[in-house]
This record gives C-alpha cells, structure tokens and sequence, in this order.
C-alpha cells in the first residue's frame, strides 16, 4: 500500500516520533556541552569549546547508532518495539545529520587554516595505512559517513522501489560495516586519545549489546525457522504438508510455515484459510507476523496491505505477492509447494463448521 | 484466544496505537531518554578534554627577537636574577596553523615591543599571533651574536647578568586566565639597568641524553587545544608544524613531570619538516640537551629519531 512517493508521508504518529527523537538528541547535545564547561570550571581550566562540540555530535552519532542497529532484533524478540521501526529512517537521516556535524567540525578545528585544503589534510595528514596502531582513523569515519550518505539519500521509498527491495536492502545492509567502521573509528581514534579505561568499557559495552541482541534474534529466528517447517513431502498432486492444524492459528493471524526453502504465511479469517508469500513486497517484512486488518493482510513492519485471495494491494496501490493453493484434510493444512505468480486469484479454503474453534 | 484480548494487538502507524503498545512505549520513551541523559552527564567526564593549558590573554613583551632555532623572543626578567636565568624565552607562531609572521621575522636580531596572545602549560609559553615593532635596544643593553644582521651591535664582554624590570611575567600565577581585555601596557619604564649582554646562542650544554617523549606543536598542546596531543590531535599537529609552528618535544620524566624541549638540527635549524611523520608517536631522541636561559633544545639529526 505504497501512496505514491511524491513526498514523503507526514502522519501524526511520524511527527511526534519526529519530535521525540530531536529532542533526545538537542538534549544530549546541551547536556554533553554543559557537562564539559562545568567539569572545566569547577577546575578552573575552560575547554576548548569547538572541541568539546565535536565529541559531543560525533557521540551522539555513535549513540543513537547503537539505538538504530538495536531496532530490528528487539522487534523481533517483542512486538511492542514495533513502533520505533516504522520511522527508523528518520533516525538514520539525523543520525547522518549528526555525523555530518562532527565531520565539519572536525575539518575545520582540524584541518582547515593550515597550509592544506582541509580535505587533503584529512586523507594524507596521516597515510600510517599499513601501521595499525598508528592507522588513519579518520579514514574509517570517512567511509562510514560515506555509507550512511548513501543511506540517507537512498532512504525514500521512492528509491526503494526504483531500486527494488532486494537492492535497496541490500544497499542499506552497509550499516553494519558502517557500524564495524565506526568502531575502528572510534577504538583507533579516541580510546587511543582519551585513555580512560572506562571509554573503552564503554564502547566494548555497545558492542556487545548491538552483536548480542542480533546474536538472540537470530536465535530466536532459527528456532522458528525449525519449528515452521513443513512436515512432509509434496505428494503426487504437489500439496505439501505443513504440520499446522486450522486449531493452530488464531484468527485473523497467520502461521508461518517453511515450505521447499520459502516462507509461506497462512492466514485463518472468515472462516477460511489462505497462503501467501511471508514476505513483504515493501521492504521484506514478515507478513505472517501481521493481522488481517479490514480484510487485509497487514505488514506489522510499516502497514502495508494485501488481499488474502489474491496477493494484490487494494487499488489504488499496485504490490503484489505470491499466492498458494490451500486444502484442507480435515484440520489438517496442505499447500501446494509451487506458488502462483504475485498476484493470481486462489480460492482460499473453507474450513468445515465441525473445526472452527 | 479472544481476538480482542491486548495479546491481540496490532500496531499500524497510520492507525490509533493499542493501548498494550501505548503502555509499553509510556515505558520505554521515558528509560530511553534517561539513558541518553546518563551517557551525556557521564562522557565528559572520561574524555581527556581539561588540562593545564591555558589561553593567558594578550600581553605585551620587549626584547630580542631571534630566528633561530625557532622564532622566540628573549625577554629580560624582572626581580633578582642572581641565581637563575636572566631572561624567558617565549616561543612564537602565527594565530592560525603558521609559523609567526614574516613581517615579525624580518624584525630578527633586533628589539622589539611585541604584543600577542599567551598560552602556556606549565614552564613552557608561546606567544600567538603577535605584532611587533623594532623599538631601540633599552641602554646598558648589549647584543651579542644576534642571528640576523640587521641591528648588530658590536659584541662586548659577557657580564653576569642583572635585574631588570620588564614588562609584566607570564609566568605569574595569574589567575584570571581568559581576561580578554588583558591589552596591558609594558609594566614600569624600564629602570635603566647597568649593563646586561644577550647572547641568543650562548647556551649551557646539559649533556647528552636518550629522551623518550612525543612530538607535538607548540601551540595546540599548551592550550589551544585539548587534549592537543595524541592520535585524534595527529593530524591537526602535522598541519601546525609544517606551517611553521615550532615542534615541541614532551618528555616525562620519573616524578611524572612534563619537560618541553624544543628540536634543532645538528647546524640549529629548526626541524620542521623532517619530524612530520613522528608528530604524535611514541619516539626516542638521542642527543645533546641544551638550555638557553629557561628554555630546551636538544639538539640531534632529525634522521636519527627513531619511533617506539
Ligand atoms: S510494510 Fe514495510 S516491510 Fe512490509
């Protein structure tokens, strides 16, 4: 249920996250730099201001990273996170704001006013590429803020579709080797600058919870990846069965089923049973993991919608997914393993009066 | 399962939230921004981003001007000197990432009434940014060896040094670090001295010495910066000492005190642009400490400093 990209879509729930979000951030700024000016009066020695300004955007940029990166696999691990997914792109584009912030600044105390141009300053003021203690850090901010400009510019929907979601996915996967670059940014940079220990616990902190909390979701994933998978072998007519009773699914909700390798989503509504492909045409959402909202299908990630029987958006929207045949043997469920092209009508099954329940 | 049941829940954007997800984010929202205000209270306090460098305001100075090995001006001191050095010597560099200006420079060997900004860390100075006028060399004073012939007075005898009245100390605890109206004149006339010789070459020999230190330029460090040293300042301080900023070489000795040496070639030159690759690294310099007056040069071939 894409609307159009003309623009980007504005919605309540958007701008308060909107609001939310610059807030957190205007605060830790404020805070950071209030911080600093009385740690420094308290000593009687001010630090330098544009300095101070510089840890202060280039931290919250690596903070809110740790936020961005800890989204996905807590949504997985709990539906309630739900709500900060669907906007996490604005996330993304302020964070690179963030970035960007530091980056500026840090040419300009840095590098500029010297006897350089301040961008050939950044790359040969340091060229210890094969020393690794002594390696240009600045080179891993570089290429990360590169990613994440890419991202950024790339984050509309219109390029997503232009793109296609498996590009488009693919593309923004480069956050995590933005984030591994960060990390050496960081870890070259300043822990090898600010030699409190406590700075590296901190960042070895981070880590650990951006690898841990994917390390459990895809735990998680795998567990019910084992548990989805269809019990038999297509018989002679193709069906395949799928190890889920009508009494499994509750309904307007689906079980997810793995079938030859693919992800099948099959719905319980109206009394009947339908499949579809699980996987989201926007940007690869697990559909199974959704509800039938108003007779659609519904993406939990960002709320697009299809119909059960078909696969198709409701005009005037144009995704479409892949469609399965269903029967049933009593409660028993059978899909057929080859799917229908996105978007062919099936007639979904009708589940018997004797097993509703 | 009773389709209306909060387990139910199903959360659109475009859609009123469920009251399950509105209470967990009533939750949630509130943690999130009292973890963002921890880590903003605490960073700060981890990041090295105080020290005792320190931007001293803008203060007048007179005395000789000398080149090398790098531009600093000697200054007479004021009190009894019987038992210590006569003079201080001020480092000099330009306010942006340059070497002090040539129409400063070309003032070399003579007097001068220099007006700049101050910024030291501990026993070390540099003056920025600084303007400068020859004015005549005050009577009784005698010049001997200046490194520019422009204003050559005839050498004569080395006499022990006097008291002079001079303008105002930096070295003075002068508390009020940042009085950016510190446009102080030269303190007291000076009184009429009987008779001093400065001589900008004639340095004591400490020895030689195996010194481990860092590299950093001498401004960044005592204060325009901080911390001004290390691998984030690296590149900012390759910048400085290429403009022309006087490196400075910062050993620490057994008591954890800072020493500050500067850095002149073997014909004492300054070294610039042969340290470049060392600036911020852990480095091992073999050679011949030298003091003239309250400052330290140690003196080597620049080819001979090795990295840790
Ligand atoms: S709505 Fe975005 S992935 Fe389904």
């Amino acid at each position: 249920m894409s609307v159009g990209y003309k623009s980007i879509q504005w919605t309540k729930t958007k701008l308060i996250y909107d609001v939310i979000l610059i807030a957190a951030i205007a605060l830790y700024v404020y805070l950071f730099i209030t911080v600093s000016a009385k740690l420094g009066a308290e000593m009687n020695i001010p630090p330098v201001g544009n300095a101070v300004r510089i840890r202060a955007y280039g931290s919250a940029a690596f903070v809110l990273l740790h936020v961005i990166l800890s989204i996905g696999p807590l949504c997985r691990l709990n539906d309630k996170f739900l709500p900060l997914l669907f906007n996490r792109r604005h996330m993304g584009v302020t964070m690179f704001v963030l970035a960007s912030i530091h980056a500026a600044k840090t040419l300009n105390l840095y590098h500029a006013a010297g006897n350089l141009d301040p961008i050939v300053s950044l790359f040969v003021g340091n060229t210890e590429y094969f020393n690794l203690a002594a390696f240009p850090f600045e080179t891993c901010g570089i290429v990360a803020l590169l990613i994440f400009f890419m991202m950024a510019a790339t984050s509309h929907d219109f390029w997503l579709t232009n793109l296609t979601a498996p590009i488009w996915k693919a593309l923004h996967m480069g956050v995590y080797a933005a984030y591994a670059l960060l990390v050496g940014h960081v870890t070259l940079g300043a822990l090898q600058s600010h030699r409190d220990p406590l700075l590296t616990v901190a960042v070895g902190i981070g880590m650990v919870w951006v690898v841990g909390l994917h390390l459990a979701a895809a735990l998680q994933e795998a567990k019910l990846d084992r548990q989805s998978l269809a019990v038999g072998d297509a018989d002679a007519t193709g069906f395949v069965e799928t190890g889920v009773t009508v009494g499994d699914i509750v309904e307007n909700r689906a079980k997810i089923v793995t079938i030859s390798g693919e992800r099948v989503a099959i719905f319980k509504y109206d009394g009947k049973i339908a499949a579809v492909s699980n996987v989201c045409q926007h940007q690869n959402g697990p559909l199974g993991e959704g509800k039938i909202v108003d007779g659609c299908i519904t993406c939990p990630w960002h709320g697009y919608q299809y119909l059960p029987e078909n696969g198709a958006s409701p005009p005037p929207f144009t995704e479409k997914i892949p469609t399965f045949d269903v029967r049933l043997e009593g409660d028993r469920i059978f899909v057929k393993a080859i799917p229908h092209p996105a978007g062919t009508t099936v007639e979904p099954a009708q589940i018997p009066q004797s097993s509703v329940g | 399962m009773n389709p209306d049941s909060p387990r139910d829940d199903f959360y659109r954007h475009y859609a009123p939230m469920p009251k399950s997800y509105r209470r967990f984010l009533l939750v949630l929202i509130p943690i999130l921004f009292l973890g963002i205000l921890a880590i903003a209270a605490f960073l700060p306090n981890i990041h090295s981003q105080l020290n005792t460098g320190k931007i001293q305001g803008r203060q007048t100075f007179e005395g000789l001007l000398v080149a090398e090995p790098v531009p600093h001006i000697i200054v007479p001191r004021p009190g009894n000197t019987e038992n210590g050095d006569g003079f201080s010597r001020y480092v000099l560099s330009a306010g942006n990432k340059a070497g002090v200006s040539q129409k400063v420079l070309d003032l070399a060997g003579q007097w001068v009434s220099m007006k700049g900004l101050v910024v030291s860390r501990n026993q070390y100075s540099m003056v920025v940014g600084p303007t400068a006028e020859a004015i005549a060399t005050p009577e009784g004073v005698t010049i001997v060896n200046p490194t520019d012939s422009t204003d050559n007075t005839s050498p004569s005898e080395p006499e022990p040094t006097e008291a002079i009245a001079s303008p105002e100390d930096v070295e003075s605890d002068s508390t009020d670090a940042t009085s950016p109206s510190d446009d102080s004149e030269p303190a007291e006339a000076i009184e009429t001295p009987k008779s001093i010789t400065i001589d900008p070459t004639a340095g004591i020999s400490l020895g030689e010495f195996e010194l481990e230190g860092e590299i950093l330029d001498g401004k960044c460090y005592p204060g325009v910066m901080k911390p001004g040293r290390g691998k984030v300042h690296r590149a900012c301080a390759i910048r400085c000492i290429s403009g022309g900023i006087p490196a400075v070489f910062i050993v620490q000795n057994d008591r954890g005190e800072s020493l500050y040496f500067l850095l002149e070639d073997t014909e004492g030159k300054a070294v610039n642009d042969r340290v470049l690759p060392l600036v911020g690294d852990r480095i091992k310099i073999s050679g011949e400490v030298m003091q003239y007056d309250d400052m330290l040069v140690v003196k080597a071939d620049p080819d001979t400093y090795a990295r840790m």
